[in-house]
Parts: C-alpha cells; sequence; structure tokens
C-alpha cells in the first residue's frame, strides 16, 4: 500500500535545493546540476575483511511455530564472514545531515526498501531506508502471523501484527519521521530469534557491505566528509585506526577507493 | 512533677531532631542523569557535565522549570506542577507533582520513586516516551484526553490511583508536568546517544541539540490528535440475544490465529498462553539470556527486571476499567511500548482484525469480566 502523503518536496530538502538553485542562478543560470555530476559528485568504496579465521554461526533453538519453522536451518547473523574473510552487514554511513542530493540518486531511488519475512527469518538481515524519499514495505510470506516490532529513538515505533498471505494484512507499509544516529533493531514477539536492523536517515549516503565484505556509497558530494561505522555485534565498529568508530575523507570526484579494512575479531567482542 | 529527661535521653532527643531536621536548608532536588542500562562508571565526568549542562539550560530544574524554545509547553502551567509543595494566600496549590506523584514516579519522572519497588506493575517511567494507554495510532504520542483518562480513572490492577477529586485546572497542570519529563527525558536519551555512545567531541552545539534533539521530539506531541483513532458505532447488543450473538463473533476473532490474541492471553483468556516471559520496553533490557546474565545485568538499573504477565480477563479487572471505548482503543491499538500489538487497521497497516471484529472481540472480553451483560 503506497502512503497517500507527498514526499518529494520535504520543507528541509526545498532549502537545500533553495539554496543550490540560486548558486546556479547567479552563474547565469548555467547548466542544470545533473550535468555537473562528473566533477561534483564521487563515489566512496572499500571492503572489509575479518582477520581471522571465519567464526561458527550457531543455530539458534526455534521452539515457536516449531511445526513450520523447524524446517528450517536457521542460524545466528549477527556476525557473518565469508570463506576469502570478506565481512557483510557493516553499516558506513556519511555523519553529516543537510548535504546536497545529486539529482540522479533522487530519481533513481526506489519507493520502497522491502522487508520480507521469509523462511522464519527477516530478510534483509540489515537494511537501510532513506527515509524521505521511501517507505518501508512490510510483508509475511509465511502461512504463520508474524510480527513487526521496532522503537527508533525520538520516533514513533511499531508493532504490527502481519496474518499470513492472501490476507490484507499480510502486507503493512510504514513511513519514519526522523533520521536515526545508529541502526535500529527489529524483533518479532512472536518468534525471539527473528531480528534485523534497519537505518533511516535523511540522506542516500550509506551501504552496508555485502556479502563478499565491498561497500559502495555513490554520489557524494565531494569535499571533506565524516562517516561512522556501525555493526551489530559491538555496535560502533572501534578499532586502534577508528577509535570513535569513524573516519574521514576528502571526497574527490570519481572513485575513492579505502582498499581492504581489515578488522580484528577482537573488535566484535565487546558490546 | 514531670521527670526532668537524663542526659542520654537529651542527647537521643537532639540526636533525633538532627537526623529529621538536617543541619540547615535542604539541597533542591536537582534531576538525576539517566543511567539506566549502563555501566554507572562508563559515562566521563565531563560527558556527565555536558549533559545536564545542556538539559539544565534546556529545561531548567525540578524547582524552577524551564521551556525550550519554539516548543508549545505552557510555562505556567509547569510552576504550579513543579517545586515544592506549598499553598499561596488565595488558596492555591503548588507543587502538584511532587505532592500528588513523585513517590511512585520520582522527581524526575524516572518510575523510581521511593515506592516504585514495592509495586507491580512498576510505576511509568516518563523519560522515553511512551505511554501505553492511548487512543492514537500505533507509536504515536498520547492526546491530553488520554492522559486527563488516565488522571481521571486511573489504572485498575496497579497502583495508580484515580485523581477526579483534583481540580480539572490542576490535572491540566500535572498533565503538562508529565508531558515536560517526558520531552526532558527523551532529550536526554538523544544527549546519551550523541555525547556518551558516539564520544561526540564537546562542548555540543546548541543549535544541533535543539534541531535534532528537542524540536522533532516536540512535533510528535504535536502530531498526535491527526493520528486519533475513532471507533465505529458498536455492534447492537441491546439485547441478551445480541450481546451474546457478538460475544460469540468475538470469541471467534479471538481465536483467530492470525490475531494470536490466544499466544498471551490463553485460549479462554485467563492469561496463560504458551507465550513466557514476557517484559515491556523498560524491562526487557534488563532480562539477560540466562538468570545469572540476568543478576548482572541488575547492577546497571534501578528497579529489578520484572515480568509482564497478560491480562486475566476473568478476574473482572480490565486496565481499561469498564469504559467498552477505552478496551476498544486498546485492542485496536495495542497497549504501547509492550508486545501487544495493533490488532486493527491504521494508516499504511492492515492489520489481523477489522473494526467490526474488534468490537466483537470487545465485547467477548467484556463478557469474560463480568461486565457489559445488557
Amino acid at each position: 500500500m503506497r502512503s497517500p502523503l507527498p514526499r518529494r518536496f520535504s520543507r528541509r530538502r526545498f532549502l537545500a535545493h533553495g539554496a543550490a538553485g540560486a548558486g546556479a542562478f547567479a552563474t547565469g543560470f548555467a547548466a542544470p546540476a545533473i550535468l555537473r555530476a562528473a566533477d561534483t559528485w564521487g563515489d566512496l568504496v572499500g571492503r572489509f575483511v575479518y582477520d581471522g579465521p571465519p567464526p561458527e554461526r550457531p543455530r539458534l533453538t526455534v521452539d515457536k511455530d516449531v511445526v513450520h519453522c523447524g524446517q528450517y536451518d536457521i542460524r545466528d547473523e549477527s556476525l557473518m564472514v565469508a570463506d576469502d574473510g570478506g565481512l557483510s552487514n557493516v553499516y558506513v554511513y556519511c555523519r553529516e545531515r543537510r548535504l546536497d542530493l545529486c539529482p540522479e540518486l533522487e530519481q533513481s531511488a526506489d519507493e520502497q526498501a522491502l522487508l520480507d519475512n521469509r523462511n522464519c527469518i527477516l530478510v534483509p538481515h540489515c537494511l537501510k531506508i532513506w527515509h524521505t524519499e521511501q517507505d518501508l514495505f512490510i510483508r509475511n510470506s509465511e502461512p504463520v502471523a508474524e510480527n513487526v516490532a521496532f522503537s527508533p529513538l525520538g520516533d514513533r515505533p511499531a508493532n504490527i501484527v502481519l496474518p499470513p498471505p492472501p490476507a490484507e494484512g499480510a502486507t503493512a507499509t510504514w513511513r519514519f519521521g526522523r533520521p536515526q544516529r545508529v541502526p535500529v533493531p527489529i524483533v518479532c514477539n512472536y518468534h525471539p530469534w527473528e531480528i534485523a536492523y534497519i537505518l533511516p536517515l535523511d540522506h542516500p549516503y550509506v551501504d552496508i557491505s555485502a556479502a563478499d565484505g565491498t561497500f559502495r556509497i555513490e554520489k557524494l558530494p565531494v569535499g571533506r566528509r565524516e562517516f561512522q561505522v556501525w555493526q551489530e555485534r559491538p555496535g560502533y565498529l572501534i578499532t586502534e585506526r577508528w577509535p570513535r568508530a569513524r573516519f574521514r575523507v576528502d571526497v574527490k570526484p570519481g572513485v575513492n577507493n579505502l582498499g581492504t579494512i581489515r578488522i580484528e575479531p577482537a573488535a566484535f567482542e565487546k558490546g | 512533677m514531670a521527670r526532668r529527661p537524663t542526659t542520654i535521653e537529651t542527647l537521643a532527643i537532639a540526636a533525633l531532631a538532627l537526623w529529621l531536621g538536617g543541619c540547615g536548608p535542604a539541597d533542591p532536588p536537582q534531576f538525576q542523569l539517566n543511567t539506566e542500562g549502563r555501566e554507572p562508571d562508563s559515562i566521563g565526568r565531563s560527558q556527565r557535565e555536558a549533559i545536564l549542562g545542556a538539559l539544565d539550560r534546556l529545561y531548567g530544574t525540578p524547582d524552577e522549570p524551564g521551556v525550550p524554545r519554539d516548543v508549545w509547553l505552557d510555562l505556567d502551567r509547569l510552576r504550579v506542577a513543579a517545586g515544592p509543595t506549598f499553598g499561596d494566600e488565595q488558596g492555591r496549590r503548588f507543587g502538584l507533582y511532587r505532592g500528588h506523584c513523585a513517590r511512585c514516579h520520582g522527581i524526575g519522572g524516572d518510575g523510581a520513586g521511593p515506592a516504585a519497588r514495592l509495586l507491580n506493575p512498576y510505576p511509568r517511567d516518563f523519560r522515553q516516551g511512551i505511554f501505553k494507554y492511548t487512543r492514537t495510532a500505533s507509536g504515536a504520542k498520547p492526546v491530553r484526553e488520554d492522559l486527563e483518562q488516565t488522571l481521571q480513572f486511573g489504572v485498575p490492577g496497579t497502583a495508580m490511583p484515580s485523581f477526579a477529586r483534583l481540580a480539572d485546572d490542576d490535572r491540566a497542570n500535572l498533565i503538562e508536568y508529565v508531558k515536560y519529563l517526558s520531552l526532558r527525558g527523551e532529550t536526554e536519551l538523544f544527549l546519551l546517544q550523541v555525547v556518551v555512545d558516539e564520544d561526540e567531541y564537546l562542548p555540543l552545539s546548541r543549535s544541533m541539540v535543539l534541531e535534532d534533539g528537542v524540536l522533532p521530539l516536540a512535533e510528535l506531541w504535536e502530531g498526535a490528535a491527526d493520528l486519533v483513532v475513532t471507533p465505529p458505532p458498536p455492534p447492537p447488543v441491546a439485547t441478551r440475544e445480541q450481546w451474546l450473538a457478538s460475544v460469540e463473533r468475538g470469541r471467534a476473532a479471538y481465536r483467530n490465529e492470525a490475531a494470536r490474541c490466544v499466544d498471551c492471553h490463553g485460549p479462554e483468556g485467563q492469561g496463560d498462553g504458551e507465550e513466557e516471559e514476557i517484559h515491556d520496553d523498560w524491562n526487557k533490557p534488563k532480562a539477560g539470556m540466562t538468570a545469572s546474565h540476568t543478576r548482572e545485568l541488575a547492577r546497571r538499573f534501578t528497579l529489578p527486571v520484572q515480568e509482564l504477565r497478560p491480562r486475566d480477563f476473568t478476574t473482572g479487572i480490565l486496565r481499561s476499567g469498564d469504559r467498552a471505548d477505552s478496551l476498544y482503543w486498546l485492542t485496536h491499538i495495542g497497549i504501547k511500548g509492550t508486545p501487544m500489538p495493533a490488532a486493527g487497521p491504521q494508516p499504511g497497516v492492515p492489520g489481523p482484525l477489522t473494526p467490526e471484529e474488534i468490537w466483537h472481540v470487545v465485547h467477548y472480553i467484556r463478557h469474560l469480566a463480568g461486565q457489559g451483560k445488557p
């Protein structure tokens, strides 16, 4: 269900665009921002690697709806490491707010971010949402009723029942009202092993490392930017190199490659 | 002839007087930093000072409350509710919160007043900004009428009494003060996240605190009125036949597997469902994976963990009292801050039951509780 409220021109973005528009006007109504993209925006890429043998993923206790959920091999997802060390589900996001936005990003953004209840887990385990552009679309693909509950700081908490399809209530749409500084846990009160995370931001400058550990934040405005690093096990991912779990990059046009970022196993032992 | 007290008796009386009265005027009470869930020594001195200083500038003190710029709180009402209890020459009462609420809810609204430890459920900790019983859609703040209802009727089955005897204006003053404590508490949580968790550089930008840690939270309260759920008219139950038919339909909806009422409240509504170790949002962080883990966590919290017991409707005691509309809201919207979810449709969320089915469930629950029979 698509939310009825318009969102394409929120007050904050209108103001941000107003400022950018004034700049364009001052330069003689020159080129639209989209034509200036190549020298105005840069990508940040890198790859997280777990600097140790891949840890075991223990099987989780499945003691509710056992007839259905018991058929799945449900394992802990809090630290996902590929055989070659690729570390997935690490959030990297720009800490600044009210950034210039690349028009291409606005035009290509999906209207929704999808959270699915499938095989008695929440899929994906980690998601991001540009909440001023996107709604969260929640779906139950199971033959049993599911629940999705989350409590973002200073925003409306949700506690939603999703009956099994084909009931109309098997899907739901949620809109976040404000950005968060860290990902918010999503749980199911019926199935205590189910957990996922979502990071609502008011900009698109975030990525979650993929199964091979790589991430790419596209079309960042050039200039000095500060990024936060977060992973669910320790929370803020503090390392010797990043004692505040953040780093600064002077973003230049083109690709800004951080290379391989090795994380010691000890970084995941706290919290 | 009266006996003169002995030296020992005199000293004992003097010591007692000193103990009761102190040596001089007591220090005015201060808001204590919210350290729930944290190791007490995990917050540095400069961090503590930065948070409390920012809160002090924005919200004042328990004796002299303040209102942040551009926030709708009514300072005149706060001044009547705040501070020590006393009456003026015109017979007006001041310090209403300390007189009526602080013993349970604590001076700073932490839900950990002197009596709190003895109560089950614990008094509400206002600082998370979550209120259980509202008529507003999932997750929304309460409207004034919700808080007024709680003060008017109390919460049956808990230690929260009715304050119907207070003047309307005094209840309005207390409601304003509860909103104040709640907003202040949420700003405090924001500051704890920024200053302690993120280890942000100090001093903090005052405009950042206002724009990110105060105004968006205040807007949520302002927007609550737009999210009120209006119940449709209930199905007719004037006759015994209509009543029993509605009760029967309610029983069927209650047992509908999509709604999962039975999971917690049991097949006959006796609060004996299969779900175990249920906690509300205030107690969930206190519950460890094992008993020893819970004991280890306990030092981070003021009050021990308390389990939530799903309501046994057959006791006849409902949190909504005997008000059918309140029970409707509670079923349609759920109970915020608890695992009790919304059963009814809300913006973007169809939910497992229709409003009509919810009315039937309400009648079924009232039937179990011995209420409402025509």
